[in-house]
């Protein structure tokens, strides 16, 4: 769960004296929209984004004489002058929880990941994490989603994890949504299996609700937070 | 003129998957059962089980996958790749039987021999891969035809409608980067179905993007969103594309009494979508229309569902 096995390490860098556009061909060629800014010993100095070149263009072309000079200033702005100083980083050593909460606390979508020296080992981004959350959802196996409403107390994810077992059902993940109905907790386990008729009467007999689909979310936040 | 082939067999019923599975023998009876009492076995012409050229097979699955499948199944395993897919020592035998029958249906059709024909048969077919058996599916028999019809008839463009309630995954991905195949498929969204695949954004691959149409419908959805999307999405594909031979994966499990999933088609939709269909089939295919039975699990609802749907190949001329 660290960072150091999420991150991307070829990562594409830039010089705080190179020419915006030169940031937006590379973003443009390799797709990104977050390049750190390092020196010749990768240490990272800035970062920037699509948007802080958005941001420093006008926001529409101007062609005429009267304009001539802004565009001039425009072309001629290096990335020094546009990138975020000190940006928020993380540590290879951090976890991908972290990143979440750090995502989700300073709405950034893609942090340089700096060692200890503050060089440069790597970028985690949005994408990455959304990666890993694919992977540990199994969505890439064939199976069903089904989602039970149990009571929050010890001992319900056992009788349904016992449940899927006895009806010899391969287990691609569990999520469980811990914000919902007072006292209730909402169990979604993906199931590798066509057939989850059997479980969900299964469930039902065993005093869960089976709830139905259009009814899930996964959402929520914890009220304290908020 | 008995211009509707019923390709059914009684072996089609030794592929047993034991106790608590849902693609049981019982299927298949019931399937046979609402036709036989309506009266209209002697209105169709009958088409028996036949062991097909193993090429054909080996025209969509990998020869190491078939040799797999029959050694799992002489061996005496109870399951095949993944625990759904239950077999018995008869399941391999049964899948090519599968097959062969579905080969002679189509013969028949290009010969002008029949029209359009009903498959009652099983294992299904539309989930299995190239080289892997998932939901109860082993060979393909949807692929297999259509890749059949290209190299032994000729046919240059072959359209497949797929309306089981999941995804026809294995179908979708044999052909997604062929342009002469056009897949479409409606069924229930893959975030609350099987096998989890069938996203409106698959469109195909490479030269076949393009060539492959999803549909998608949130659960409780049931006959309104399914003509709407039918309209929409298959018509003016196939308006388009202009199949020569209409492949169609026929699963029953949408009905409202199917417990395998949560959409909520009435027995009358089913008459429906045949019927329109057909009409595509008569306006780019010369009525060339070839109906496979995939899923439907509902014992009770099966006999009116097939005994509709094939009254309905009959009277359409």
């Amino acid at each position: 769960m660290f960072i150091s096995k999420s991150m991307t390490k070829n990562v594409i860098t830039i010089n705080k004296d190179a020419d915006i556009l030169e940031a937006r061909e590379k973003m443009d060629e390799h797709r990104i929209r977050h390049i750190p800014v390092i020196t010749k010993d990768r240490h990272l100095i800035g970062i920037i984004s699509d948007r802080d070149i958005r941001s420093a263009m006008p926001s529409k072309p101007l062609n005429d004489y009267k304009n001539k000079k802004i565009n001039d200033k425009v072309l001629n702005l290096k990335v020094k002058d546009v990138m975020t100083i000190d940006p928020v980083t993380i540590s290879p050593l951090n976890t991908i929880q972290d990143a979440l909460v750090l995502i989700q606390k300073t709405r950034v979508g893609a942090f340089p990941v700096v060692d200890e020296k503050e060089k440069l080992r790597g970028m985690i981004s949005v994408r990455d994490l959304l990666r890993a959350f694919i992977n540990v959802m199994g969505m890439e196996d064939p199976g069903t989603l089904i989602c039970v409403i149990v009571d929050e107390k010890l001992g319900q994810m056992k009788k349904i994890v016992d449940a899927i077992t006895e009806e010899h059902v391969s287990l691609g993940s569990v999520m469980v949504a811990r914000c919902w109905d007072e006292g209730k907790r909402a169990v979604f386990p993906y199931l590798l299996t066509q057939n989850t008729t059997i479980l969900k009467r299964k469930f039902k007999k065993m005093g869960f609700e089976v709830l139905d689909p259009m009814q899930w979310y996964i959402d929520q936040q914890p009220k304290t937070h908020n | 003129m008995k211009k509707t082939g019923f390709l059914f067999d009684e072996r089609y019923l030794l592929h047993e998957t034991g106790p608590c599975h849902p693609e049981t023998p019982a299927r298949l009876k019931a399937v046979y059962q609402g036709i036989k009492d309506a009266g209209l076995i002697p209105k169709l012409t009958p088409i028996k089980a036949s062991l097909p050229d193993l090429k054909w097979i080996r025209a969509v699955h990998d020869k190491e996958y078939i040799e797999r499948f029959e050694k799992a199944c002489l061996s005496g395993d109870s399951t095949f790749d993944c625990p759904d897919n239950r077999m018995c020592p008869e399941t391999y035998k049964t899948a090519l039987l599968v097959a062969g029958g579905i080969l002679d249906t189509a013969n028949r059709i290009m010969n002008s021999e029949i029209i359009n024909a009903f498959c009652a048969v099983r294992p299904p077919g539309h989930h299995a891969e190239i080289n892997k058996a998932m939901g109860f599916c082993y060979f393909n028999n949807a692929a297999i035809t259509a890749r059949y019809l290209q190299k032994e008839w000729g046919i240059k463009r072959v359209g497949i409608a797929d309306f089981d309630v999941h995804h026809g995954n294995g179908t979708q991905h044999i052909f997604e980067d062929d342009p002469d195949v056009f897949y479409y498929s409606i069924h229930q969204h893959p975030s609350f179905a099987y096998p989890g695949t069938g996203r409106e954004f698959e469109k195909g691959e490479g030269a076949g993007l393009g060539f492959t149409k999803n549909s998608p419908v949130l659960p409780g959805k049931g006959d309104g969103e399914y003509k709407q999307f039918i309209e929409k999405d298959l018509c003016s594909a196939f308006e388009s594309f202009k199949p020569e031979v209409i492949i169609v994966s026929c699963g029953f499990d949408g009905h409202i009494d199917d417990d395998m999933s949560d959409i909520k088609l009435s027995t009358e939709f089913f008459s429906w979508i045949i019927k329109r269909l057909l009409k595509l089939a008569d306006k780019y295919s010369n009525k060339r229309l070839i109906s496979i039975l995939e899923g439907g699990y509902s014992i009770k609802r099966l006999p009116e569902l097939a005994k509709n749907h094939v009254d309905i190949l009959i009277n359409h001329r």
